[in-house]
């Protein structure tokens, strides 16, 4: 049974319609990609997920039904916006963000604690937030998510002013917690991270829903009939091949229709062609939303 | 519940324990107490402590009676006699004395006398001399009379049921305390309403706001700001009044008048019937504006259109006192802004009918409950709209769609 469902929830701001009749389910414990460009809609559905905004139309169940003030103690928000406040320390911050989680004193000290030792914060607790860097508010900010050990975690942008090692850090902890049975949905732009982290995605713009599936789904309706040749070589002309295109120091061999990929590989074995690397072109993520995103904004709509 | 409890808690201490607040808390007092030193010090100079002389010719300060004592912080004026003008003269060029009276032979028929000074004479020098001759005037009368003619009278006015009674002697402390204690608790509740609106913002600005509202909701949110905003408040008038009981406490000890002073029963009504629901009001006017507006400085400006109907009644105190019951005044005291200081003005001067408390009240607990249920509406329209300000039409636009 899916942990969220949304069914062609639509919200409008005036003229301006953010979310249009979109639809899609988020199952228990996997981790889920909720992508789009800037102002596609994607915060606009989180907000409506969560009950921040009420939708004009349509219906969100959230486990298992409306949402109420239960549920969301079991439920991790970070917003894209950082919402700490600034002028307290950091340990009173989180203490109190995750008292109204419902932990009591004790136990939002024991969690805050633990995670601040793991995050490498603790020697910061006693200074003000806004004495932090923006990493560290990052880090603050995903410890507060994660204090109250929530069943659904919703992060917007998790990774955004991390560098490298911390970035690795938050990956393995949304990792650790996919690993427990925590539903996790990521909501980024940064598709390499999604395609890493994610099983299933949704990719929603201008309010709509364009892709949803699976990634392996997904990468595979939009791969083409190409390889991927790499050689130090010269490339002899082959029969059967339309296009060759240089791709990142590789040679992307577009086939004519009929023709299989073996077929090319035998040629170029035949051809005494020294490969490095031979193997059949499948999109990156980042590939297949800059390609549905034109191809939306060229106006050939239509969910994918 | 306890979440709202954990807002309020939250709020209270980050504003409570604070350098500004506690810097505002304290400084009141100390201006207070400043000022009343300033106002000892000007009487304690008015008070020049050169003696007063006089010359006899009269034969009625023969043999004198002494000059009454003063009460502080007033001091006593020696008062010297002189067997002629010219010894009296000699002393005031001498700078001995501030000045001196010349009692003619006829003063006694025709209460004629000269006074010779060369600066001011200063009025409480005067006052003491005068008391002095009454003294003396009164020699012979039985101690009772003279003591009545010299305290002179104390006229009680009293109510015609009797529940209440002003005296001439105390009665402008009556009359003062009430709006004393108008003044601090309106300064009390703006300055909670600010951190409220203040908070209000911020919690937009740096979108904290979006992950409150993930862990509650608008109205636990709404009624724990409130619920801290009159604790700051009460925590302020509280302290205040442990400055007002002590500083009363000292001063009744030099001060007759102060000893009579009581708190009626009526200033208490008030405080429960209007001044409490007013506070609610203004907190929940204070959130309205911080929901609506995108910084704080624009919500400053924006207060001014609560503050400025509060004041009102201060601005027009000369007209309630002297028509405590007109209709201008009861329409004040019903209106929701201006009601909280026009009824404790009035308190002073005249005895407010129940019906009138009662209607009041009513009208500021049905207020309150609006100002809370706007501002809820408000929250909940503006809470994300960061940098971009509610338009206040919307609020009551919107009023049947969903936020």
């Amino acid at each position: 049974m899916p942990i969220v469902e949304i069914k062609n929830i639509s919200k409008s701001f005036g003229a301006v319609k953010a979310v249009d009749d979109a639809s899609f389910n988020i199952e228990q414990g996997e981790l889920f990609g909720l992508l789009g460009p800037n102002g596609a809609g994607k915060t606009t559905a989180i907000r409506c997920m969560l009950d921040i905004f009420k939708p004009d139309a349509g219906r969100v169940s959230i486990l298992g039904g409306d949402m109420s003030e239960d549920k969301k103690d079991r439920i991790g928000y970070m917003p894209e916006d950082r919402g700490l406040y600034q002028d307290i320390t950091l340990e009173r911050c989180l203490n109190y963000l995750g008292s109204l989680k419902g932990l009591s004193p004790a136990e939002v000290r024991q969690s805050s604690q633990d995670y601040l030792k793991r995050f490498d914060l603790e020697a910061h607790k006693t200074k003000k937030v806004k004495e932090l860097s923006k990493g560290m508010q990052q880090k603050a900010q995903i410890i507060a998510t994660l204090l109250h050990k929530p069943d659904l975690l919703i992060v917007d942008e998790p990774f955004s002013g991390l560098d490298p090692v911390n970035s690795q850090l938050v990956k393995d902890l949304l990792r650790e917690q996919h690993e427990q049975g925590v539903t996790l949905v990521l909501c980024s732009h940064q598709m390499n991270l999604v395609e890493e982290l994610c099983d299933r995605i949704v990719l929603i713009d201008h309010g709509r829903v364009v892709l949803y599936g699976t990634l392996d789904e997904i990468r595979s309706r939009f791969s083409g009939h190409a390889v991927i040749v790499q050689t130090r070589d010269e490339l002899p002309e082959l029969a059967g091949v339309e296009r060759v295109e240089p791709v990142n120091g590789s040679f992307k061999l577009n086939l004519a229709p009929g023709i299989e990929a073996q077929e090319v590989l035998q040629a170029l074995v035949t051809r005494n062609v020294t490969l490095q690397g031979f193997r059949i072109s499948v999109p990156t993520l980042d590939e297949i939303f800059i390609r549905v995103v034109k191809r939306e904004s060229d106006g050939e709509g239509g969910a994918a | 519940m306890i979440k709202t409890w954990r807002i309020a808690l939250h709020e209270y201490q980050r504003h409570v324990f604070t350098r500004r607040f506690l810097v505002g808390l304290f400084s009141v007092p100390f201006l207070m107490t400043i000022m009343v030193g300033v106002v000892f010090l000007l009487i304690s100079m008015e008070n020049k402590t050169r003696a007063v002389g006089y010359v006899d010719r009269s034969g009625l300060l023969s043999n004198p009676l002494p000059a009454p004592t003063v009460s502080p912080p007033n001091k006593p004026i020696e008062i010297l006699a002189y067997p002629d003008e010219e010894a009296a003269r000699a002393a005031l060029q001498a700078d001995t004395i501030q000045a001196y009276y010349l009692l003619p032979d006829d003063y006694l028929s025709t209460g004629k006398l000269k006074v010779v000074h060369v600066s001011d004479l200063k009025p409480q020098a005067r006052s003491q001399f005068f008391d002095f001759l009454a003294v003396n005037l009164l020699a012979g009368v039985d101690g009772r009379v003279s003591g009545r003619i010299l305290e002179g009278d104390e006229i009680l006015i009293q109510a015609l049921d009797g529940s209440r009674e002003i005296s001439s002697e105390t009665g402008w402390v009556g009359l003062f305390v009430p709006i004393l204690a108008a003044l601090g608790f309106v300064v009390a509740m703006f300055t909670a309403g600010g951190y409220l609106m203040q908070a209000v913002v911020e919690e937009k600005e740096n979108r904290t706001m979006e992950v409150i509202l993930t862990s509650g909701s608008p109205n636990q949110f709404m009624t724990g700001k409130i619920l801290a905003d009159m604790s700051i408040g009460l925590t302020q008038i509280f302290a205040w009044l442990v400055f007002i009981i002590i500083g009363f406490k000292v001063a009744a000890v030099n001060f007759e008048l102060l000893q009579s002073f009581q708190i009626s029963p009526q200033i208490v009504l008030l405080a429960v019937a209007i001044l409490l629901p007013s506070f609610v009001m203004v907190s929940a006017c204070m959130a309205l504006i911080g929901a609506t507006v995108s910084e704080a400085r624009e919500g400053q400006q924006m207060i001014g259109l609560i503050s400025l109907p509060i004041w009102i009644p201060y601005m027009l105190i000369g007209l309630i006192m002297q028509n405590p019951n007109s209709p201008l005044t009861v329409g004040m005291s019903l209106f929701p802004l201006t009601s909280a200081l026009t009824m404790l003005i009035r308190q002073g001067v005249t005895i407010i009918p129940n019906w009138q408390i009662a209607l009041s009240s009513f009208i500021l607990v049905l207020s309150a409950a609006g100002a809370i249920w706007l501002a809820g509406r408000a929250f909940r329209l503006g809470m994300l709209r960061y940098g971009k300000r509610l338009a206040w039409r919307e609020i009551f636009t919107r009023m049947g769609a969903s936020a």
